[in-house]
């Protein structure tokens, strides 16, 4: 049991160390999922088999087709070759982790087991899924509901951002061409409406000339009738 | 029987190696990756601790964690594919429109 544990800790271990170092981030993925199904296995060692189904469904499932699918999108396999702005960025987070993780492994071996394993392993039930979602719904009820409406917000959030903006009828080419066409037709048609109305004022005042009794307007109006 | 000191250790170096991929990579998509893996570090301790004690309460805390891990993925990744359709680069560095 011990040597297999080894096994898939130094798996997930390699796999954590091409995800950091890898410089085709197509293979810094697939390091992350050999990190993720490893840890499943462990799960099941540690008597946790529904996280470790859930590991396998959701995280090297789901979330990993997502990474890869978004990594391919946007073509940012090609690794960062400019200078980094912030300098010794790499010494320090290499110091600094190291740090932190020399001060957990110090905190870990101060550990002592709360009580034998054998004893503690029946009160598991195997991890099996009936009794974690016993516990889901009276005691982690409260997180599990909020967890749904941060799961719905994701959703929602998610669609909200990547839409593209709105493209208006108006600026299609093919909307664009039909309100040329119909704006040519217009200009005949209202051309030949304005003509129809100058003819129709030129009568009127011919008309209101001819009452009004003033008969020197008459013979201009003939010619302009003949213009227009 | 797996010591749970072991696991403990195991979890301790994941979450380092994590932490050191997202303050080192540069590139938004891999930072989120390490991100991943630092979460995955927390729910392994959870596991080991599970197991310690014998109470269930820490794996129903690690499917939480897990959900919480998918919605933060489905948000960065569209706050990511946003950014670079407006300047066609990932690279955290350029990313300084926030900066007062």
């Amino acid at each position: 049991m011990i040597g297999l544990f080894a096994i898939f800790a130094l798996m997930v271990l390699t796999g954590a160390l091409v995800t950091v170092l890898a410089s085709n981030a197509v293979h810094a993925g697939l390091g992350l999922v050999a990190t993720l199904l490893s840890l499943a296995v462990i799960y099941v060692m540690m008597d946790a088999h529904f996280i470790a189904a859930v590991q396998v469904i959701v995280y090297a499932g789901a979330i990993m087709v997502l990474f890869l699918f978004v990594l391919m999108l946007l073509d940012a396999t090609r690794p960062v070759k400019e200078k980094n702005p912030i300098p010794f960025v790499n010494e320090v987070a290499g110091v600094a982790s190291s740090l932190i993780a020399g001060a957990m492994v110090f905190l870990v071996m101060q550990f002592k087991e709360p009580l034998p394993l054998e004893q503690a392993l029946p009160q598991l039930q195997a991890g099996a899924p009936e009794a974690i979602g016993i516990n889901l719904f009276t005691k982690f009820l409260l997180p599990f509901e909020a967890v749904s409406i941060v799961l719905l917000v994701a959703v929602v959030g998610a669609v909200a951002l990547v839409q593209r903006p709105q493209v208006r009828d108006q600026d299609l080419p093919e909307y664009k061409n039909a309100l040329e066409s119909e704006k040519e037709r217009n200009k005949e048609v209202s051309g030949t409406i304005a003509l129809n109305r100058n003819l129709n004022t030129d009568l009127n005042r011919d008309l209101d000339a001819l009452e009004e009794g003033t008969p020197n307007t008459t013979p201009q109006i003939t010619p302009q009738r003949g213009l227009s | 029987m797996i010591p749970t000191e072991a696991v403990l250790a195991l979890s301790a170096a994941l979450f380092s190696i994590g932490l050191v991929g997202a303050i080192m990579r540069r590139t938004a998509v891999l930072v989120f990756l390490c991100v991943e893996l630092m979460l995955n570090a927390a729910n392994l301790a959870l596991v080991a601790f599970a197991r310690a004690w014998g109470d269930l309460q820490a794996q129903s805390a690690v499917f939480i964690v897990m959900t919480i891990a998918a919605a933060e993925v489905a948000i960065g990744l569209a706050i990511i594919v946003t950014v670079f359709r407006q300047r066609v680069s990932t690279n955290v560095d350029e990313l300084s429109g926030l900066k007062g």
